[in-house]
């Protein structure tokens, strides 16, 4: 009999989704794996009990210099569901798909949503004291978009429901539940920044990840630029950014969760600046701390910059 | 040594590969090469071909028994001849230049690096974070050599001293160096000392940490955040911290068999484990940051050689010597399947007989096969022979460099070394600064791009500033310093000794005396050069301000779209037709916050 449901299921998901993913005994958890902290939470938040998750980057933890273990690959290899960011965003992800064997296929979380597209583009990420480019025709960081976090919701549920038809109905649900509270966060945002003075809404960061909030908030993000595969900042680099911090006057330097802040505390020193505290891009805090979920994330992000730029 | 081609220019080894670099975008201009590196047995000589064109044929002659290590993702050839005390290099002129979702490839015929080291019996090569260092085990030194100067013909080493002489390694890990640690024991006649441990030190090797206890310490490898190494009691891990290196002792578990010993790792690509022997007749997979750390392969006999698979780390493949290959499942810890790939070839007798050696060669692994004669090519999935390649003598050891237009990724660990160079390159893609794009990646670019305050660099060449910089250029290319300084004379010439750029207002400082207009965007020109690369002239007119200001200004900087420029070369004048014939007179404008040797060091980063 079991067979025969697990028979029934399969036809149920090629027929809906046309995706062929393993069907699921009824007490068993859809099993996913989130590439990194922001979408493990999104995939919590539609999940909820129904499935057993693993998040591969974790907390406060750099996806673009990750270093995949052999359980990753494991996890990928018995996963119904993966969700990724792409975009390049997810080096890593490839070859351990490669390695793994994984039947699964990977959900996209920034197919549909509405990129920033960039031909010669990239950003630092800064490590251990290294500058590392990482070179981006698409801005990978889409999430900080709260519009464009909307739609990796929607994809997350469409794949829930592909993949487990039985709990499609829950996924949906909390997927307009969360969507709201979605919608909520976007107009707190919004009203946040409206009260910074116009001219005041220019930020210094060292990774440039924030080009989504800066496009759809309002606020400048100034960063050190440079477009090349294999080297640090260069001295000409950082020299054009407080030439740049100078002319467009920012209001303060901020250091972030996954980045050291070497760079940044140079930058604010020789800008005259103070730091403004710590931004999250592209990792949470962990359980406890002050941006553990997406929402508190984008949230401490808005309240940290907004005090920092109305002290100084 | 013989001397093949040296100092090819990069813009020549480009031009043979347009096709497939400038239009690296597209997959149907992938480019797949592997060329294979061949030690003989007894003679001091390294054979060289293509896979896919093995007719072909390179020779290098040493001064003896070449044990080969490929460094750099198969940039140069490492020759260590132990016994001869000399270590040669080659570099295998096949670059692989990744840029995020693709890879240029760039290839040209292998060469003999001029200089060789030389030192009392060089032995283990470590290959990490644009380093390649090479422990002399009687000279009681690393001899640490800058990888990318390698790859520019140029030998570029430091020593990093050791207490005793040794058969050991060294190693950067992060901004620290770790060494291997011989005992204080005297020991009897010619034979090497016993090694008790690793320890953290300087680049110079001045200790800066305690030994961290790891006896008959011996085989060391990289993978991930990881670096480890195998010891009489278990396998010691080493990561980077702030405070330097961190060592972590993994003892072997109790139902691994006991009295063997790991003395070989290999460390993968693309996730973090390590392949390592154990024994003569087992392996371990070890996972070096979960529990387990250990799993353990039992091999049907004993082993002569294995290898990792950069390209899919689930896979290891080892040779036995009954003459069989073995697929290695390193995440089921496991053999996959296993399959006869050449007569058998006894373990029994010196550890340096002639035997076959195994290398990986994208979906090949291939194996030299001392008594046939041959390197068989062996498919990696069927572990079937898929051809095999006649080399004179008794091929022995085996090195790989190439790879694929696309599956070179930079995110993973390894790829990082290009991190660790003081090269402040600042431009894109290097194809571009080159001159080698699409009219489709042209855009039109604001004044801004140009903004601030800028200094000519005529003075400096004047002066004699840029020596080091001509001198630079010479030796990468084929013309002489004196020829070079003196296209840049005509090139840099300018009384215009600085320029300051803010809004829409350009003011020249000629001698000292300004003038001043605004500008307003009035497009680019694409220009093809004699030869055969482009360049893109970004025009300003002039619509307003002081007579003495030029009705047009051209920019050039290297960039086809929008981005701060970080240097620029400036075309000026009132015709705008004439002035795109300009090519000889380039007056060049740097940043005038930076210093003179600033500059001198981002021209020599070009």
């Amino acid at each position: 009999m079991k067979n025969l449901s697990k028979l029934i299921a399969r036809m149920t998901v090629v027929i809906f989704a046309s995706l062929a993913v393993p069907a699921l005994a009824h007490a068993e958890k859809l099993s996913v794996v989130a590439s990194f902290s922001i979408i493990g939470d999104f995939a919590k938040a539609i999940g909820g009990e129904r499935i057993a998750l693993r998040t591969l980057v974790g907390a406060n933890s750099d996806a673009h210099v990750y270093e995949p273990k052999p359980a990753d690959a494991l996890a990928l290899a018995k996963a119904d569901v993966i969700l990724v960011n792409g975009l390049l965003f997810e080096g890593f992800m490839d070859r351990l798909i490669q390695a793994s064997e994984a039947k699964a296929k990977l959900t996209v979380m920034t197919e549909g949503t509405d990129i920033l597209n960039d031909p010669a583009g990239g950003h630092y990420h800064y490590v251990d004291g290294k500058a590392v480019f990482h070179a981006t025709p698409n801005d990978p960081h889409a999430w900080q978009s709260v519009g464009n976090a909307k739609i990796y919701i929607q994809n997350i549920a469409k794949a829930f429901c592909a993949a487990d038809a039985q709990g499609c109905s829950t996924y949906e649900a909390n997927a307009t539940a969360y969507s709201e509270q979605l919608a909520a966060l976007a107009e707190e945002i919004e009203a946040a920044v409206s009260a910074i003075p116009q001219e005041r809404r220019v930020a210094v960061v060292a990774h440039n990840a924030f080009r989504y909030f800066e496009r759809d908030y309002g606020v400048t993000f100034l960063a050190p630029q440079g477009v090349s595969t294999e080297s640090e900042a260069s001295a000409a680099d950082v020299a054009s950014l407080i030439r740049e911090i100078r002319e467009k006057r920012a209001a303060a330097v901020f250091a972030e969760n996954i980045s050291d802040a070497r760079l940044v505390e140079q930058i604010a020193s020789e800008a005259g600046l103070t730091l403004g505290g710590t931004l999250y891009s592209d990792a949470l805090s962990p359980a406890g701390g002050p941006a553990s979920t997406y929402i508190d994330m984008m949230r401490h992000n808005v309240q940290t910059l907004t005090s920092a730029i109305n002290r100084g | 040594m013989r001397h093949l081609i040296r100092g090819v220019s990069a813009l020549a080894l480009s031009t043979a590969l347009l096709g497939s670099a400038a239009l690296a975008q597209d997959d149907e201009e992938s480019v797949t090469l592997y060329r294979v590196f061949v030690g003989d047995h007894k003679d001091p000589k390294v054979t060289a071909f293509d896979l896919s064109k093995p007719e072909k044929r390179w020779t290098f002659d040493t001064v003896g028994q070449n044990k080969l290590y490929s460094v750099n993702e198969g940039a140069s050839v490492v020759a260590v001849q132990s016994d001869n005390d000399a270590v040669n290099f080659i570099n295998s002129c096949i670059s692989l230049h990744s840029h995020g979702d693709h890879s240029d490839i760039e290839i040209a015929d292998p060469s003999a690096v001029e200089k060789a080291l030389t030192g009392p019996r060089p032995f283990h090569v470590i290959d990490h974070d644009g380093k390649v260092v090479i422990n002399f085990d009687k000279g009681g030194y690393n001899e640490i050599v800058d990888a990318h100067e390698l790859t520019d013909g140029e030998i570029e080493s430091t020593r990093l001293k050791q207490a005793r002489a040794h058969h050991g390694f060294a190693a950067p890990v992060g901004i620290g160096w770790v060494t291997t640690v011989a005992s204080d024991a005297p020991v009897e006649g010619d034979s090497a000392p016993t090694r008790v441990g690793l320890r953290a030190v300087t680049e110079d090797g001045t200790p800066t940490g305690n030994v961290a206890s790891c006896t008959g310490i011996h085989g060391e490898a990289f993978s991930g955040a990881f670096l480890a190494a195998g010891c009489k009691e278990g396998i010691l891990t080493v990561t980077a911290s702030a405070d330097g290196p961190v060592t972590k002792m993994l003892t072997y578990p109790s139902d691994l068999p006991s009295g063997e010993t790991t003395g070989t790792l290999l460390g993968a690509r693309s996730m973090q484990v390590f392949l390592g022997n154990y024994g003569a007749k087992g392996l371990v997979v070890v996972d070096p940051a979960d529990e387990p750390n250990f799993r353990y392969i039992e091999l049907p006999f004993r082993r002569i050689d294995f290898a990792l698979d950069p390209a899919n780390a689930r896979f290891g493949y080892v040779l036995t010597e009954d003459g069989s290959l073995h697929q290695i499942d390193v995440l089921d810890g496991k053999l996959a399947k296993s399959a006869k790939v050449t007569e058998p070839y006894s373990m029994d007798g010196h550890w340096n007989d002639p035997r076959p050696r195994i290398a990986m060669a994208g979906d090949e692994v291939v194996m030299s096969d001392p008594n046939a004669g041959l390197v068989r090519r062996i498919s990696k999935s069927e572990l079937k022979e898929v051809g095999t390649i006649k080399v004179e003598g008794k091929p022995y050891n085996i090195a790989v460099a190439g790879g694929s237009g696309k599956v070179h990724e930079h995110a993973d660990g390894e790829a990082h070394d290009h991190a660790g160079h003081d090269h402040a390159h600042s431009h894109g893609d290097p194809q571009i600064y080159k001159g080698y794009f699409e009219d489709s990646q042209v855009k039109d670019r604001p004044l801004s791009d140009y903004a601030g305050d800028w200094q000519s660099v005529y003075p400096y060449l004047k002066d004699g500033t840029l020596d080091p910089v001509w001198k630079h250029k010479a030796e990468k290319g084929t013309s002489s310093v004196e020829d070079i300084r003196a296209e840049y004379e005509v090139g840099y010439k300018t009384d215009v000794n600085r320029i300051t750029i803010e809004g829409d207002a350009v003011t020249f400082y000629k001698d000292g005396k300004p003038s001043k207009g605004t500008y307003a965007y009035d497009g680019k020109e694409i220009l093809t050069y004699k030869k055969g690369n482009r360049g893109v002239r970004f025009i300003f007119k002039k619509t307003d301000g002081d007579a003495g200001a030029p009705q047009f200004i051209q920019f050039s900087d290297h960039g086809i779209a929008p981005n701060k420029a970080d240097h620029y070369h400036l075309y000026w004048g009132d015709d705008r037709a004439a002035l795109l014939n300009e090519v000889t007179n380039w007056p060049t404008y740097y940043p005038s916050s930076l210093k003179a040797d600033e500059i001198v060091s981002e021209m020599k980063a070009h």
